[in-house]
Parts: structure tokens; sequence; C-alpha cells
């Protein structure tokens, strides 16, 4: 069996594909908590243990979905640990570090709104794919459903996202 | 593939469409249409999902959280104007004309409702349809069937009830149109999509479904079900 993070090399290549990858594991950690503080503490306990189970990776390119795995265990194992309180949507929003949002589009800001209130059903199959770049089958393998149910929840998921814009619309026409 | 089928492809995987929905996009301006503006939708999706990542040496931000602002419509209307905006070029191209027939408008409403195609046994919200059907003069008696989604649109400066009633032949769109009375019943076909437009009450009842659908008898049904109030 291919081992490549086995050894000092192993160990410097693990620490870069991390380096590499953690944008992205911050990201899926966010949209999975919706809170930066929150997805900051599944990152570095999944990259902790991560690190303590990198010998057991096979291949590089199975690093990406294997790290999303440990991060979505985390999270969990976090969220079972700690009962979050029910957060208004406006103090999530509020919560994503203003002075950094204050750079980006405003309509990214109000469609990140609408995203945070997605179900998490529908919002982390859509991140999955849109953001990480899975494909709907592996997306079915990562969360344990078939590739039918997968497709339903990302058509239902973008049909609440266009029917929000739309409400948008109608409210300023009324 | 029928155009039924392509928009729960499409709408689930916009970026890698197999085969079938290319070639069907190929030779339906519509549904060509609506890839576009779903990839477009996709293309803020991913501007919006990608939230800035906090610098690994950079120590936990404490300050408190600035007010956040209320939603504006404007903005939306920005946000959504650019996503449709494909579509409605596409639908302006495919009707060639300087004003819009009903039932091409009928048509082209449908683009902008997506959950006329959501197959399902959940029924709307009782409350929702209750103000839909208020705000629209009507009543609607059971007999109609499920309805599973209900919504007060804007159609032609106008605020109409837009209904999608469940039925054996796949989900119906039924738009009460108060205040156009064509002389005569419209029957229409495009692309998958067969209607009619029968005239009722002050002004007429558009009902629109795919090519499973019994129109002819979902039109009788629907128009026994409505109870038109008086202005």
């Amino acid at each position: 069996m291919n081992a490549p993070f086995t050894g000092k090399d192993g160990e410097s290549a693990f620490a870069r594909l991390c380096d590499e990858l953690r944008p992205d594991l911050f990201r899926f950690a966010f949209w999975l908590a919706r809170d930066r503080q929150v997805a900051e503490d599944v990152v570095q306990e999944s990259l902790l243990r991560a690190w303590r189970s990198r010998e057991s990776l096979a291949e590089t390119g199975a690093a990406k979905p294997w790290l999303l795995t440990i991060v979505r265990r985390e999270h969990a194992r976090l969220y079972e640990r700690k009962r979050f309180e029910t957060v208004p949507v406006d103090d999530l929003v509020g919560s994503e570090s203003p002075e950094l949002a204050a750079a980006e589009e405003q309509q990214t800001l109000d469609l990140r709104r609408a995203i945070l209130e997605l179900e998490d059903d529908y919002r982390e199959p859509l991140v999955l794919q849109v953001l990480m770049g899975m494909t709907t089958d592996e997306i079915a393998s990562q969360l344990g459903l078939t590739q039918a149910a997968v497709l339903t929840r990302l058509f239902r998921a973008r049909q609440k996202l266009r029917k929000r814009l739309v409400a948008g619309v109608n409210e300023e026409g009324s | 593939m029928d155009c039924l089928e392509f928009r729960r492809l499409a709408g689930a995987d916009p970026q890698h469409p197999e085969a079938a929905v290319l070639a069907h996009a190929a030779g339906c301006p519509r549904c060509a249409g609506y890839l576009r503006q779903t990839q477009e939708l996709d293309r803020h999706i991913l501007a919006a999902l990608s939230v800035p990542v906090p610098s690994p040496h950079a120590g936990r931000a404490t300050g408190a959280a600035a007010p956040v602002p209320g939603l504006d419509r404007r903005r939306w209307y920005a946000l959504a104007a650019s996503i449709v905006a494909g579509v409605l070029v596409g639908s302006l191209l495919w009707i060639g004309g300087p004003r819009n027939s009903l039932a091409q408008d009928v048509l082209a409403h449908m683009d902008h409702e997506p959950e006329a195609f959501v197959v399902t046994t959940t029924p709307a919200d009782d409350a929702v349809l209750g103000r839909v059907l208020e705000r629209g003069g009507i009543r609607l008696r059971p007999e109609v069937g499920t309805v599973s989604y209900a919504n007060s649109c804007r159609f032609r400066g106008r605020t109409v009830p837009h209904l999608v009633v469940q039925t054996d032949g796949g989900p119906v769109t039924v738009m009460v149109l108060r205040h156009e009375r064509p002389d005569a019943t419209v029957r229409f076909a495009d692309h998958g999509f067969a209607g009619t437009i029968v005239p009722a009450g002050p002004g007429s009842i558009a009902v629109i479904g795919g090519s499973g659908a019994d129109l002819e008898q979902i039109t009788e049904r629907v128009l026994a079900a409505v109870d038109w109030e008086l202005d």
C-alpha cells in the first residue's frame, strides 16, 4: 500500500497539504456550524486528529474527502458536547467578522444570508457541490444518502434560493 | 427527456450537465435559458459560500459584532435581475413580438416559479394559501385536490394567485387572472408544457401542466372549485 505521509518527508508533505486545504476546511466548517469561532475550533481539532492518523491515508488524492469527513465528524462531536443556542440569522451574519465582509459585494452578503437560512439538509450538499467541487456520487457517499436523494436536495436548495430572490423582486414590485 | 425532467436534473447539477440534458437544451430555447440562469445562480452561490478565511497566525477577533444592515430589496432586485437576465433575453427572442400574448406571458412567468415543477404530497401552508386566495378575491373548494404551492405573484402589473395543484399526471400550475379576459378559450403547447386559458368569472383561469397531465379534466375541476368574490 502506498503511504505518502510516513516519515519526515511525509510529515512535511502532510503539513503542506493541510495548509493548502485549510481554507476549504474552514469554509466547510463555517457552513456546518454557521459560526466563525466554532468553525475555527472544529478545523483546529480536525487537523490535530488528521495529523495523528495521517499514516492511514493511502493516497494524496483521497486527502480532501478524508479531511472533510473528519471535519464533519468533529463538528457533530462538538455539537453533541455543546448544545448551541438558536441564533437569529441576523446575528449569524453579524458574527461573520463584518470588517472583512465589508470589502465584499453587498449582493454576495444578501445571498449568504439566504444560504444561512437554508435547512442543514439542503445547505450541506450544496456546499459540498458548489464550494468543494464534489460530484453528486461523492456527496451521496459522504452524507450516506442515495444519489437520487442528493439530486433532490440540490435541486430544492437552488429552488429555495431562487425563490428567495424572486420574492425579493416581487416585494420590490408590490 | 421532457422539460420537467430536464429542470430537475439541470437544477441539481447545472455545472456538469449530462449528455441528455445538453441534447435537450440544444433543442429547447426555454430550457437552455433555464440552464444558463441556473449556472449564473451557481456563480453567485460560489461567491457567497467563499467566506473570508482567518489567517492561521491571526488571533481571534474579539470585537463586538457590528450592526447588521437590513435586507435592502433593491439589492435583491439587482441580484435577481442579473440572474434572470439571460432567461428574459431568451424569452424575448423566442416571443419575437412587441407585446407578448397572454399564453406567452403565462409561460414566461413559470420560469420564475420553480415550485411549479415540484412533485410533492405536502400541501401548502393553510395560512399562506388563505392569504393568497383572499388577496386574489377568490375562494377555493377542497375538491380541487392538493395545493402544494401558493403565491401572490406580480403578473402584467397585477397581483394574481399562482397555485400548484398536484395531480396524477404531475404538478399543474393554476393562475387566476381576474383582469385578463380572452374572448374564447386559448389552448397552447410549448416544449413539453400544455396549457389552457379559460374565460371564467370576471377574468380567466390559466392551467398549465406537463405532457402527462389530463389538462381538460383538471381544468374542469379547477373551474368548478373556484368561487369568485365580487370586486
